[in-house]
């Protein structure tokens, strides 16, 4: 990597920087006690960004000899200039201190000193665990994930930092069935930790099955979600969504400086109520997706994005930063290194009130009580659908009837202001299955929030 | 080429030491550059340049017709893919490297894989080697050699000569992707194959508008050779986004024949068909044409042929990702099923020939190594007919003409044939011409019906990726809006 930032200096760049990587994909996936599908990807290669003039490049490459480099580093230097003859723009970077450091992740159990046939029995134990719950259980899908490795980078301001990122997960997919009615329920654990973390009582594969399985057959006998306005309760791992797809994707810088974000030119003003605050770190203190450093080398900070209903600052990369004259909060990232670093979100959640869950729930009259996603859909004005997994109806403070079809809708501006208890009990999770994706790129994040309460929300019925 | 063979009978050999019954090592290499050009003084007629804040605003005007906001990307992706037996058990492993201590190490993996899984009944065996068919396609070494500049300017100049055909281009993007790539398969019952290929691609998307109305054209074009004049494939699309400015509702629901433009065509036969006729969806039993071999399933208008030998073809080699031969498979005669595609695993399991079409590839011009083979057809011709797309038009008289890109088509139920799709460059045909644009609407039907259903099929066959189809009237279409 000094190679290449050598030969980027003799090339005449005003800056180049070098991310390395060296990281691992596994999955297991196991059908009704078969194990199905077994996938191991290893992801080698280094990319290279230089800036020249006015313009910028990148390149990358996974074969990794000294020529290989080289050339790689010319092809971006060769973008860089090319780019800087046609564009309308000038890219430049936000200061930063350089730093030097090495972080590194030590856990008990960490994935790849645990054998497969551990990691395979955690699979096989769910589908055993879920089809013992009930005779209703028609099929079990279970998956074990993990992520790790090393990743390095440096710049020609004399960065250098490195970190093993950490992630492992263990899903639970039920699907019941009577007669003609067919419905599914899953749970999830995971973050940046060991695989001890499955011996935790509430965290073994069969506390999670017998949930998942539980729920599942619950919902056999649920009714769809009446349509209207209703006061809500929200789950954590709702409130995570709204935190993150809703809310998170409208403070990305990039959104910012073209203008295209709701949020854009709106610090300082009161956006929630006071209860609300909204933050993104990455390194938080509850299970997430743990993140010492973005991919330009910028230490991860904590930014609180909302403070008390107040907006307090946008999340950025160097480039949006400098555009904005703000400082760099750490969120650029890249997929892999084949990827540009583009503004990202880490970990961003609701933040801990002071209410009880079961005193915030006890004060709703006649309300709904909406549980986990099941996906939805949002767009770049905060106006989101999001479908529950499932949820209860809540008549003066207790849960009744199960409901399916949970769908909310509304603009997430419109929400903040209505969220009236925050409660103390904040959950944060991480998965690798999936991620967040934007521009073509894939993140791991972590995601959540304590219970809300939220008055007036538009349940939309059937969707 | 020698190094790639060298590394792969290595780690076959080690995977047969470890343990493996039989293994096979895919390794490629793949040189590609990306580029996108979002176009710059066309912004300023749309308004754009509003939006823009701080910096970027300053830094925006005065808009130069010759600059933009290129966004570019060229790297190497070299990789390996590991296929290891044991017990009819399989593993797969990969990695991004052709390192060889990397390589071994991810042969270990895929043989500590296939040993926690179940046996599979239906495994047999690895292809055999067998002796290729046609001598490849076509490997330009313009594309290979060709700078990130040069690919630049024709991004650029797609954005300014489709900006420059009318005032009312409003915005102009267009992507250009350069690949070259060279990959081989090795296997421990002896097959070595060894091919290289190179692929030039472009994408162009303009706005036209007028008043409130905007209207968006795109197109696409592939191919294996360098394409030396793009200004008509530019004007074309222009004239297509600024042909839909005008646009009126459709009045009351259509439901009758509709012409397909080809691209329109392709997009949504190339969504649907290939499942139907993979031979592994028709052993699941996830296909209608199970247990219809040598019926009339379709009208006798239409033929269709996989052919993964056709001499300039998008998706010609002379083996395909498990190291099998590239062919020719029959599939539809005049509406007679004649054939499915079978890779290796699915033509083994009920003792029939792969017609080699394993491929590795997912998204258009993806790394290849870290997936495993899957069937997916090679050049998917719809066989020509006599008629331009203007004696379609005319011969249908009255009706619905749908042309470019259809919106949702991958949402189509590829197990029942339906779709239902929207069009956003429709035109309703009056008295045998193109009357006026109509708003967008929704098109809807089974594609497998549809093939019932042909009328009339154009001469005008064209590439959408590595699906070859003309325009077409197809029957029993459902339009609203």
């Amino acid at each position: 990597m000094d190679k290449a930032l050598a030969h980027a200096a003799k090339l005449g760049v005003r800056f180049a920087e070098v991310k390395g990587e060296d990281t691992l994909t596994w999955q297991i996936e196991a059908v009704n006690k078969e194990v199905r599908k077994v996938s191991s990807i290893r992801n080698i290669g280094i990319g290279v960004r230089v800036y020249r003039e006015k313009g910028s490049g990148f390149s990358f490459s996974n074969v990794l000899d000294e020529e290989s480099v080289f050339k790689t580093v010319e092809t971006a230097f060769k973008i860089a200039k090319a780019s800087s003859k046609r564009t309308l723009m000038s890219f430049k970077l936000a200061e930063v201190k350089p730093i030097e450091e090495k972080k590194r992740t030590s856990t008990e159990k960490h994935p790849r000193e645990v054998s497969l046939d551990e990691k395979k029995d955690l699979c096989l134990r769910q589908c055993q665990a879920a089809m013992e719950t009930s005779k209703q259980i028609a099929n079990v899908t279970s998956m074990f994930g993990e992520y790790h490795g090393s990743i390095w980078y440096a710049n020609s301001e004399g960065t250098k930092v490195s970190h093993e990122p950490l992630l492992i997960g263990l899903r639970n997919i039920c699907v019941a069935k009577k007669g003609s009615v067919i419905t599914d329920a899953w749970d999830s654990h995971g973050g940046s930790v060991g695989l001890g973390t499955f011996e935790e009582q509430s965290h073994t594969p069969e506390a999670l099955a017998e949930n998942a399985a539980k729920w599942a057959v619950e919902k056999l006998k649920a009714k769809p979600a009446p349509a209207g306005r209703f006061d809500a309760f929200i789950d954590p791992r709702l409130a995570g969504v709204l935190a993150h797809e809703s809310f998170g994707h409208l403070s990305e810088g990039d959104f910012v400086v073209i203008g295209s974000s709701p949020l854009a030119g709106k610090i300082n003003q009161m956006l929630g109520t006071e209860t609300v605050t909204i933050v993104d770190e990455g390194t938080p203190k509850g299970r997430g997706y743990t993140m010492f450093f973005d991919d330009e080398g910028v230490p991860c900070e904590r930014v609180e994005i909302l403070k008390n209903g107040v907006l307090q600052r946008y999340l950025h990369s160097r480039t949006t930063a400098y555009a904005l004259k703000m400082k760099p909060t750490g969120n650029a990232r890249s997929q892999d290194y084949s990827f540009e670093p583009i503004v990202r979100m880490r970990n961003t959640f609701f933040e801990s009130g002071d209410w009880k869950p079961e005193e915030a729930l006890r004060e709703i009259k006649h309300g709904i009580y909406a549980v986990s996603t099941a996906g939805g859909q949002v767009d770049g004005t905060g106006t989101f659908l999001f479908k529950a997994v499932r949820g209860y109806m809540v008549e003066n403070g207790e849960l009744k009837q199960p409901l399916r079809d949970v769908a909310l809708t509304g603009n997430i501006l419109q929400l903040l202001k209505n969220v009236d208890a925050v409660c103390n009990d904040l959950e944060l999770s991480a998965s690798p299955f999936g991620g967040c994706g934007k521009l073509d790129q894939r993140a791991f994040v972590g995601l959540g929030g304590p219970h809300l309460r939220v008055k007036d929300v538009l349940f939309g019925g059937a969707a | 080429m020698t190094d790639l063979l060298e590394l792969g009978k290595k780690a076959a050999e080690v995977a047969q030491k470890l343990g493996a019954d039989e293994a096979e090592v895919f390794l490629c290499t793949e040189k590609h550059v990306n580029i996108k050009f979002v176009g710059g003084i066309f912004a300023s007629r749309s308004g754009a340049v509003k939006g823009l804040k701080g910096t970027f605003a300053r830094i925006a005007e005065p808009w130069i017709k010759k600059k933009g906001v290129p966004f570019m990307n060229s790297g190497v992706r070299a990789g390996v893919g590991v296929r290891a037996i044991v017990d009819k058990a399989m593993g797969f492993a990969s990695v991004s490297s052709l390192e060889e201590k990397k390589v071994i190490e991810t042969v270990e993996e895929a043989v500590k894989i296939a040993k926690i899984r179940p046996p599979d009944p239906n495994w047999v065996a690895l292809p055999e080697p067998e002796k290729p068919l046609s001598g490849g396609g076509v490997y330009d070494k313009r594309i290979a050699d060709m700078s990130v500049e040069e690919l630049l300017n024709i991004s650029a100049d797609c954005c300014i000569w489709g900006g420059d055909f009318d005032k009312r281009i409003v915005q102009t993007m267009s992507m250009v992707l350069a690949v070259s790539a060279s990959f081989c398969t090795i296997n421990t019952r002896g097959v070595e194959a060894y091919d290289e290929k190179t692929l030039f691609s472009v994408f162009m998307d303009f706005k036209a508008k007028r008043n409130d109305e905007e209207v968006s054209a795109g197109e696409s074009v592939h191919s294996r050779r360098f394409i030396e004049n793009l200004q008509p494939i530019v004007e074309n699309t222009a004239r297509k986004a600024i042909e839909g400015l005008g646009r009126k509702p459709l009045l009351e629901k259509y439901t009758g024949p509709v012409v397909f433009e080809n691209t329109s065509w392709a997009d949504l036969f190339s969504s649907i068909f290939p499942s139907g006729v993979s031979a592994f969806n028709v052993q699941e039993n996830r296909s209608v044409y199970r247990g219809k071999m040598g019926q009339q399933v379709a009208g006798t208008e239409v033929t269709i042929v996989d052919d993964g030998t056709l001499p300039d073809g998008v998706d010609t080699a002379k083996v395909d990702d498990e190291g099998v031969p590239k062919q020719k498979t029959p599939i539809l005669e005049k509406g007679v099923l004649q054939g499915f595609l079978y890779d290796n695993y699915s033509a083994k399991r009920e003792n029939a020939r792969s017609t080699g079409s394993a491929s590795r590839q997912r998204a258009f011009g993806s790394a290849t190594y870290a997936n495993q083979p899957m069937i997916r057809p090679t050049n998917l011709t719809f066989a020509s007919g006599k008629h331009t797309l203007r004696e379609l038009i005319s011969e249908l008289g009255e009706g619905v003409l749908v042309k470019g890109f259809l919106i949702g088509s991958s949402h189509s139920n590829v197990v029942t044939g339906d779709f239902s799709v929207t069009a956003g460059t429709a035109f309703k045909i009056e008295k045998g011409d193109v009357a006026y644009p109509l708003k967008p609407c929704t098109v809807a039907g089974n594609l497998y019906e549809s093939l019932n259903s042909v009328i009339s099929v154009g001469n005008d066959l064209k590439y959408l990726q590595n699906v070859l189809c003309p325009s077409v009237i197809v029957d029993k279409i459902v339009v609203s809006t």
